[in-house]
């Protein structure tokens, strides 16, 4: 498992490896920025019932929104475009 | 993720990391592949308004493998977890970022690199940051504790990785940061212990 799978898995969100750095301990190691959020999710403290739906919700999201073939900002954009060509303005 | 490691193995690691780092809180020079102290931090590009700040025996002691500070902003007033803080440079420089509303404490497994770390913050006089003789794995602090979490050149070395994450995510708060540099393994590590001891990651 990579770290960035670990990170999922401890229940992070927005994980990211963002750049090397250059200072690596050994040949066959390099050093690496990661980056990784605990959601903020207020309701999860109103019931278990409301937090496993919550999580899986944002496991939906996390990975909608993964980086992919198209990156983050891309996908982002694209949704947005259609929301708004959908005629929602929420 | 650690089913191949016998207790054996888990005992010589840890063994290990704990003789490495005993020498390295004396000093880091010479014990790393890549460079340390005040060239370390020139090159990772630190704040060089923060570091012109700290007395040479402090810069001296640095040995991460990355800038966890440029991940992101750390707020004045923020508080904030350093996990596996050796000689505690990034902690205090945290310190110094969150300022007199804010606090960082560092937390590491060697009791050597704590004392190093604890001699380094005296010299500096800086009074909100605070360390703790701790291993990452069973933090003392309680839920939702810290704005933001930093690790340099940690958990690579910790074999259940697994409970280090579940610690951090636990004392975040919601919404709270995670901002790591850390080695990874560019190809699969070889399978002995010797080579885990230098570096592994899996």
């Amino acid at each position: 498992m990579d770290f960035l799978a670990m990170l999922k898995k401890a229940g992070f969100s927005d994980t990211q490896m963002v750049a090397e750095t250059g200072f690596n301990s050994s040949p066959k190691t390099k050093g690496t920025l990661f980056r990784a959020f605990k959601a903020a999710r207020a309701v999860e403290k109103n019931g278990k019932a409301g937090g496993d739906f919550l999580s899986k919700f944002q496991e939906f999201f996390d990975e909608t929104y993964a980086q992919g073939a198209l990156d983050r900002k891309t996908k982002h954009l694209i949704a947005l475009g259609a929301s708004l060509a959908a005629g929602c303005e929420a | 993720m650690q089913n191949d490691m016998t207790r054996d193995d888990l005992d010589k690691i840890e063994a290990g990391i704990r003789q490495k780092y005993f020498e390295v809180a004396n000093t880091p020079d010479g014990k790393f592949q890549y460079p340390t102290g005040r060239k370390g931090l020139e090159i990772l590009n630190y704040d060089k308004t923060l570091i012109d700040k700290l007395p040479n025996a402090v810069v001296s002691s640095y040995c991460g493998v990355g800038n966890p500070f440029s991940l992101g902003k750390i707020n004045a007033g923020a508080k904030v977890l350093d996990v596996g803080c050796g000689a505690g440079v990034d902690t205090i420089l945290a310190g110094m970022m969150v300022g007199p509303n804010g606090s960082a404490v560092g937390v590491d497994m060697v009791p050597e690199m704590i004392a190093r770390a604890e001699s380094n913050l005296k010299i500096t006089g800086i009074v909100n940051v605070s360390f703790q003789n701790t291993a990452a794995e069973n933090l003392s602090f309680p839920d939702d504790t810290f704005d933001v979490v930093i690790s340099n050149g940690v958990i690579n070395l910790i074999p259940d990785k697994e409970a280090v994450l579940a610690e951090i995510h636990r004392v975040l708060k919601p919404g709270g940061h995670l901002m790591v540099a850390d080695q990874i393994a560019v190809s699969n590590v070889q399978k002995d212990i010797k080579a885990r001891l230098a570096n592994w990651f899996q």
